[in-house]
């Protein structure tokens, strides 16, 4: 079966800095992927890369096969702007540490944004498909309610809800949990832990170990920019094979 | 010093001061909405917009900010019918203001756009939302409720630019003022009148801004 | 009829001088300005009740009151007093206590925006009031606020094109006098709004020069 995801020899610069240096992953449909490294590693970087955030400098990103952020004409490389990269933008679903809910509007028309000025679907059909997320991630209830009227963990409940309404391809989730008052990390890891067993192919930059153990299906392990260990869960985490890792692994249960 | 207060003369004409007053008030909220219009158009094409729109907003700034107000209203009022363009002193007046807040306004609302948290900017083009849509659905709305104390600021100033509309013989409140001067000789009265009504009408629309900007609290 | 030119060659004088008369009487309100401003900036910060408490009434009513208002007030009370000071005297007095209303406003906001620890500091090293004053507090609220300076020029220069309505020979009143004689209206207007914007821009650029000298940012 195809990859739905595949990144090849992705290199992302920024100024004389080089912060990807060569990135190869492929991600299948059903794949739930933990991404685990240190700080200043490049998995941030690579998520906004593959979210069309940031433009990267050398390699090819696919989903399903299509080219992103570029388009190949008489053999050169024309970087996509407006509204071919929006458009492409928006197969992909992603949810940011710092929530990044649209302050002025409601819970319901933070997931019904997107529904109705991207996917242009009428209003009404819009609202019922925001109620389902809504319903999904547990928070019909918070429904009418502004962002600054809810806690941290149910503003990236509702977050998730906004990236999944547009049924991406793939959800991106950075570090979602790390802004979060410990007693609000759960609620998140438990919805997040309910979309990996319906299925949701996703692509996980976190710091919680435990829970990247239990709920990915292939771990990643990043050190300055490159991959370097991957594998199965109980693998990476039990038995690490590269030093780096073990001394990262090492350093995170302190 | 012989000169006895008597507000008799002051009194006599308040129905004239207020009438005036009221007229100022009038061009400033008249100038504040025209004036808000060119500032978001111009704010957005600098924020938004390319190369060209940017220098031009820019100039617009540049030169209406270090230019007298009196200048543009006479200019406008006696130099233009040369051209043909010949409106009333209040429409003239009034529409030199909306130039002149206009240019205050935009930086404003720049100020305020580019105050947008970026991860609210990345989170609109991540669901795909293109630079209009961005624009419109939600740099736009925030960046409204957060110029509000600076909006409000200026609105203030325009009031008090108004009383230049005087030069021009328009019968607002310094007009009247000057009126009432030339006519009772009650020199001291009428200026203290004057000035009182403006502080206290300044300082009303100062008590009714908080109020709207609690009621539109800040992103 | 003459054309533009030609007036402009037989009124540069006239212009010259106006230009001069709108240049010393904006300096001699600026700088008068900033010494009475620091007046009422140290008396709303720091004085007792029965000094701030006249100074703020002194503040707000002049800063509510619109320029022009001033203006008039200035040229036309004196004489209710028995007092007869003339137009630019009477002008240089309203946009100078126009600006220290003004400058005293924002050096309250300067002064209290250093931190309380550095008064601290000072007496703990045995300053008096005065010394922390004159060597703590005020230098570093003076390159709080040098920045402010350069608009609050601008904005009285622009405010002396209002001395024209008290009949003070300033720039504004010497272009509408040239045009009265020649009626090249457009001409003179657009003119005028040139030389101040000349002068605003040197103003602007000589401030910004000062900033980077003494690097006060």
């Amino acid at each position: 079966m195809k990859p739905i995801l595949t990144i090849r020899d992705l290199v992302k610069t920024f100024g004389s800095h080089t912060v990807l240096q060569g990135i190869n992953l492929d991600v299948h449909a059903g794949d739930v992927v933990s991404l685990i490294g240190a700080s200043g590693s490049g998995k941030t970087t690579l998520l906004r890369c593959v979210d069309l955030l940031e433009q990267f400098d050398a390699g090819e990103i696919r989903l399903d096969g299509e080219p992103m952020g570029y388009r190949v004409e008489a053999g050169r490389r024309m970087r996509l702007k407006g509204r071919e990269l929006a458009r492409q933008r928006s197969r992909m679903g992603m949810v940011f540490q710092s929530f990044n809910l649209f302050p002025h509007l409601t819970a319901l028309r933070n997931v019904m944004l997107g529904l109705t000025k991207v996917r242009r679907l009428p209003v009404a059909e819009a609202r019922s498909i925001a109620e389902h997320w809504l319903d999904r991630v547990g928070l019909a209830g918070r429904r009418d309610y502004y962002p600054s009227a809810i806690s941290g963990g149910q503003q990236q409940r509702v977050a998730i809800a906004r990236a999944l309404a547009m049924e991406p391809r793939l959800l991106l989730l950075d570090e979602v949990t790390s802004a979060l008052d410990p007693e609000l990390v759960q609620e998140v890891l438990v919805t997040i832990r309910s979309l990996a067993e319906t299925g949701t192919t996703m692509l996980i930059v976190t710091h919680e170990m435990r829970f990247a153990r239990q709920v990915s299906t292939r771990t990643v392990f990043m050190d300055h920019g490159a991959i370097v260990e991957e594998g199965e869960p109980a693998v990476i985490f039990g038995q690490p094979e590269s030093r780096r890792l073990r001394e990262f692994l090492s350093s995170m249960s302190q | 010093m012989g000169y006895a207060l008597d507000f008799s003369a002051v009194l006599r004409g308040l129905d004239q001061l207020l009438w005036g007053l009221g007229l100022g008030l009038t061009m400033g909220l008249a100038g504040l909405a025209a004036g808000s219009v060119i500032g978001i158009i111009a704010a957005l094409a600098h924020v938004f917009g390319p190369r060209p729109a940017q220098t031009m907003v820019r100039l617009y700034v540049g030169f209406i900010r270090n230019m007298p107000i009196l200048v543009l209203a006479l200019f406008a009022y006696f130099a233009l019918p040369q051209f043909g363009i010949r409106f009333s002193n209040i429409t003239t007046f009034a529409a030199v203001l909306a130039i002149y807040a206009g240019a205050y306004l935009t930086e404003s609302f720049r100020a305020a756009m580019i105050t947008v948290p970026h991860g609210v900017l990345d989170a609109a083009r991540s669901i795909g939302l293109t630079g209009t849509g961005m624009a419109l659905h939600v740099v736009l709305p925030i960046a409204l409720r957060n110029a509000l104390p600076s909006i409000g600021n200026n609105f203030i100033s325009l009031f008090k630019d108004t009383s230049i509309a005087a030069v021009i013989a328009v019968p607002e409140l310094t007009f009247q003022a000057r009126k009432i001067n030339n006519e009772s000789f009650r020199v001291i009265e009428v200026w203290l009148a004057a000035s009182f009504l403006y502080v206290a009408t300044c300082a009303l629309i100062a008590i009714a801004l908080r109020r709207l900007e609690a009621w539109f609290p800040k992103f | 009829m003459q054309s533009f030119l030609d007036v402009l060659a037989s009124s540069s004088g006239a212009l010259l001088n106006g230009l001069m008369i709108t240049i010393a009487v904006s300096a001699i309100a600026v700088a008068t300005g900033i010494a009475l401003g620091a007046v009422f900036g140290l008396a709303l910060t720091y004085g007792g009740a029965v000094v701030s408490f006249p100074a703020r009434m002194v503040v707000d009513i002049v800063r509510g009151t619109p320029v022009l208002v001033l203006i008039l007030a200035c040229f036309y009370m004196p004489a209710g007093i028995g007092l007869s000071p003339g137009p630019l005297t009477a002008g240089a007095f309203a946009l100078a206590v126009f600006c220290a209303a003004h400058i005293g406003e924002t050096l309250r906001g300067a002064f209290l925006a250093i931190p309380s620890a550095q008064t601290d500091a000072a007496s703990a090293l045995g300053l008096t009031f005065g010394q922390t004053l004159g060597y703590v507090l005020v230098p570093q609220a003076v390159r709080q606020i040098a920045p402010n300076l350069v608009n609050t020029a601008v904005e009285i220069v622009k405010a002396s094109s209002l001395l024209s309505a008290i009949g003070v020979g300033e720039l504004l009143l010497t272009t509408q006098e040239i045009i009265g004689r020649s009626f090249k209206t457009m001409e003179f207007y657009a003119l005028a709004g040139g030389l101040y914007l000349a002068i605003n821009l040197v103003i602007a650029t000589g401030g910004a020069w000062l900033e980077r000298r003494y690097r006060l940012r």
